[in-house]
């Protein structure tokens, strides 16, 4: 509802606008005139209209000669059936300038159907009378076709107008080529037309019409006729001073022949011939740009950026466009495209840019838009950051860096379907080499040695091995003797068991014949002790009755000695402590405890 | 002998003062090179290498900051020394290929045998006194089998310690023929930088032997042979020739 209301309000007032253009009420006049010539003031109107007042203080400085002559035109067309019909009005006077000087003719008025319009306000320049040019040479002998002249380079010559002389680089130039003709020469066309080639230039054309339009200007405070070849938008791309060489044309000049005869006049009496011309230099001063600050990229003008984001809520995968516009009025188009810095892990395309800039008599103005097309790999959070761009304002001769917003990106996963279709185009991302360069000093210790010395070959270094030499040698020698005297002892030992157990046994033999109880039995004891530790290698006060039979068993000794042999030994303690039996068990145990000895003496190998 | 006592007694706080003094340089070049001041870092590092002490990690460090100051020969040189040294750094390796990358001339190097490679890459593991170290241990060991071998009574335990003597003994002799390599390239140094921009290289020890080629600096090359002031030099791909000893430094 809002919505068609809007519309239709909409269509009201382009219908209200539409009809107050068509009343439309225009003055005009050329824009430079000679005192003391006439020129025309007119006013034109689509409608008919009554009371034309004109412009108050209009006679002041120039003579109403005739006026107002009105005319009436009439055009119909018919474009697809639809016929429109357009009627207009003219009235005319006939003006002479009184004085030198620039004048402005202030609106007129005039009444349509009650209501009073005004005109456009106008702008006269009026100059000195001139003399009329010498076109004809003196003795020239009349020719048909034509021919080079020189008409004098006041009354025909070309220009490039340049807008400024002295500018930064890179701002812009508009340079016109204008061809000025004397208002009393008339040109018949254009012959060869080399235009200017701006060279330490980047050139910009601004359309003109294809039809050349001579208008009235003032230079040199004489009136011209001047025509506008060619507009071009310059941006200077070096330092110093650069100069655009001159160019050279010709035009075709239609000139009056004097008659010769009465009859000529009746026939063609202008001929054509060709003049030819040539421009002045013209040098225009470059300065070098202040130092470029970062993300300077070769603007110089009045720029604006914008950025947009087609979504900051994405799976992985997603392509995701950042669209960067500059626009503004400058050099848009020599504009590098600014670095978006993406996290590393991205998948970037490179960026696309396209420009929309247009000509004008302003200079060059348009957009910029660089879009950044780019896919996340993997979920996360990321930031975008914001795109700094810094570009020169010539009118200020400083630099602005505008910034465009930063995005925050995130990502997530995309689902597993998706994913799977990507799986094939996925590459494992290798390390990405930003840059090259050698690996850091080492630190700490730098272990500093006097040079060449090396610890191998040095003295301490043969000393080692023949200190563990020496040292194994010693060893081994003290082993070797240590080893051969116990096996010594041992062995003496070994021998002397059987002689030493049998001189004990004797001694028993003695204290049983002189009843000497205690004593018997002690020496039967010490005896088998004593034989045991010898023949075995154990020291007396390891043995006892369990481990020396163990170690007999270990020996190989036949169970019947070793059970005889325990017997014996209990005998003998029990007997110690507690005296029974008489001469006859002692006489028995002395032989037992003997042959036990002797078959000891056999069994117990070495 | 009593000599020699005094001689260490009197010299060693010398010996101390300068290795003091040279730890003290030596943090200060490592901060000047951290704040990328690396001309100071160059001075101090050389007045290091001049009072007669060297390392692998001091020539590593200059040759740093040589590169950085963009002198790529004395960065060069400064590595292959700290090569000799270290043989086995990976850092040495991965800057003395960047540093490489700089100089004109590609040589193809003549292949070696595999022999000859094998046992480069074997001994080229370790320095030598590392390589030392490891012979004296097996030695040592050695002998520790030795005496189970000759002391212990089990016939087992004797074979197993007779084994593992014969392979320590074996064992620590290639060690110390490593080292010896290792010792050798040391002392003998018979490689050297180009320094001149750009040599030629000729026939004979004179000015006026046959132009044979070609070299430009921070190329590493082998002197075979010495005249008056003219070098035989080798290239690895077995080019030789003679050219003016000014124009190299030796490793």
């Amino acid at each position: 509802m809002i919505r068609k209301l809007i519309t239709y309000t909409f269509l009201f007032l382009t219908v209200i606008i539409a009809h107050a253009e068509n009343t439309r009420f225009v003055m005009s006049a050329p824009n430079a005139v000679e005192t003391g010539k006439q020129f025309r003031l007119s006013f034109t109107i689509n409608e008919r209209g009554t009371n034309l007042r004109l412009p108050s203080g209009l006679t002041d400085n120039f003579d109403i000669l005739m006026g107002p002559s009105t005319g009436q035109s009439t055009s119909i067309r018919t474009i697809n059936g639809r016929t429109t019909q357009e009627i207009s009005y003219s009235y005319t006077y006939i003006l002479r300038a009184k004085k030198e000087g620039t004048f402005e003719i202030r609106p007129a008025s005039i009444e349509v159907g009650g209501k009073i319009f005004e005109s456009n306000s106008l702008k006269i320049q009026v100059v000195k009378a001139q003399s009329n040019p010498a076109v004809t040479q003196p003795g020239a002998q009349p020719q048909r076709g034509t021919q080079n002249v020189d008409l004098g380079k006041d009354n025909l010559f070309v220009r490039v107008e340049m807008s400024k002389r002295n500018v930064y680089r890179g701002e812009q130039i508009i340079a016109t080529v204008k061809l000025y003709v004397n208002p009393n020469i008339n040109i018949g066309g254009f012959d060869e037309v080399n235009l200017p080639t701006y060279e330490g230039f980047y050139t910009q054309d601004i359309e003109i019409p294809q039809q050349i339009n001579f208008t009235r200007e003032v230079y040199n405070d004489k009136i011209y006729q001047v025509g506008v070849l060619k507009k071009t938008i310059l941006f200077p791309q070096q330092n110093g001073k650069i100069t655009v060489e001159p160019f050279s044309m010709s035009v075709l000049v239609q000139e009056l022949v004097k008659p010769r005869s009465f009859f000529d006049d009746f026939f063609s009496n202008y001929r054509t011939i060709k003049a030819s011309m040539t421009s002045d230099p013209v040098t225009v001063t470059v300065k070098n740009l202040p130092t470029e600050p970062a993300n300077f990229l070769g603007g110089v003008g009045n720029f604006n950026i914008t950025s947009d984001i087609s979504s900051e809520n994405v799976t992985t995968n997603d392509a995701v466009t950042l669209t960067l516009n500059i626009s503004g009025n400058g050099n848009i188009r020599l504009i590098r495209n600014p670095e978006l810095e993406l996290p590393t892990d991205f998948e970037v395309y490179d960026p696309r840019a396209t420009d929309n800039v247009k000509a004008t008599a302003n200079g060059a103005s348009g957009t910029k838009t660089i879009e950044y097309l780019f896919q996340p790999r993997f979920e996360g959070d990321y930031t975008i950051p914001a795109i700094k761009f810094a570009y020169f304002n010539p009118s200020t001769g400083k630099y602005v860096t505008k910034s465009t917003q930063e995005y925050n990106l995130n990502v997530v996963k995309g689902s597993a379907e998706q994913s799977a279709t990507v799986v094939s185009s996925l590459r494992k991302e290798d390390v990405q080499l930003i840059g090259q360069d050698i690996r850091f000093i080492k630190q700490g210790n730098p272990m500093l040695k006097t040079k060449g010395y090396t610890f191998f070959g040095s003295p301490g270094f043969y000393s080692f091995y023949a200190g563990s030499s020496l040292l194994f040698l010693l060893l081994f020698i003290v082993y070797r003797k240590k080893a051969k005297e116990n096996a010594n002892v041992a062995l003496v030992r070994n021998k002397k068991a059987n002689r030493i157990a049998t001189k004990r046994l004797k001694a028993a033999a003695g204290h049983m014949k002189q009843n000497n109880n205690e004593a018997f039995y002690e020496s039967i004891l010490k005896a088998f002790w004593g034989y045991l530790s010898d023949k075995l290698g154990i020291p007396i006060a390891d043995l006892n009755r369990d481990s020396a039979i163990n170690k007999l068993q270990e020996r190989k000794v036949s169970e019947e000695v070793i059970s005889n042999f325990a017997e014996v030994i209990d005998q003998c303690e029990f007997a110690r402590y507690a005296p029974a039996g008489g001469s006859e068990a002692r006489q028995e145990l002395y032989k037992k405890a003997e042959t036990t000895i002797s078959r000891f003496e056999k069994q117990i190998r070495r | 002998m009593k000599n020699i006592i005094v001689f260490i007694l009197l010299t060693t706080p010398f010996y101390l003062i300068a290795q003091e003094n040279n730890s003290q340089l030596w943090e200060k070049a490592n901060a000047y090179y951290t704040t990328e001041e690396y001309q100071q870092a160059v001075s101090i590092y050389e007045q290091i290498v001049q009072s007669g002490q060297e390392s692998a990690k001091l020539y590593f460090n200059l040759g740093n900051a040589y590169y950085k100051t963009g002198d790529v020969n004395n960065a060069i040189l400064n590595y292959e020394r700290a090569k000799v040294l270290a043989p086995h750094d990976e850092d040495i390796e991965f800057n003395l290929r960047i540093a490489n990358q700089f100089v004109v001339t590609k040589i193809e190097e003549l292949p070696q045998p595999f022999f000859l490679r094998w046992r480069k890459s074997v001994t080229d593991k370790y320095p030598a006194d590392t390589w030392s170290m490891i012979s004296i241990s097996a030695f040592i060991l050695f002998l520790i089998f030795l005496g189970l071998f000759v002391f212990s009574k089990a016939a087992a335990f004797k074979r197993v310690s007779f084994w593992f003597g014969v392979t320590t003994i074996v064992l620590s002799a290639f060690t110390f023929s490593f080292a010896n390599q290792q010792k050798k390239e040391i002392k003998t140094r018979n490689h050297a930088i180009v320094f001149c921009p750009r040599v030629t290289v000729k026939s004979s020890p004179s000015e006026s032997g046959t132009d044979l080629f070609l070299i430009y600096e921070g190329l590493k090359i082998e002197v075979t042979d010495s005249l008056n002031t003219w070098k035989e030099i080798k290239l690895a791909d077995g080019n030789e020739g003679w050219l003016p000893d000014s124009c190299i430094v030796k490793i």
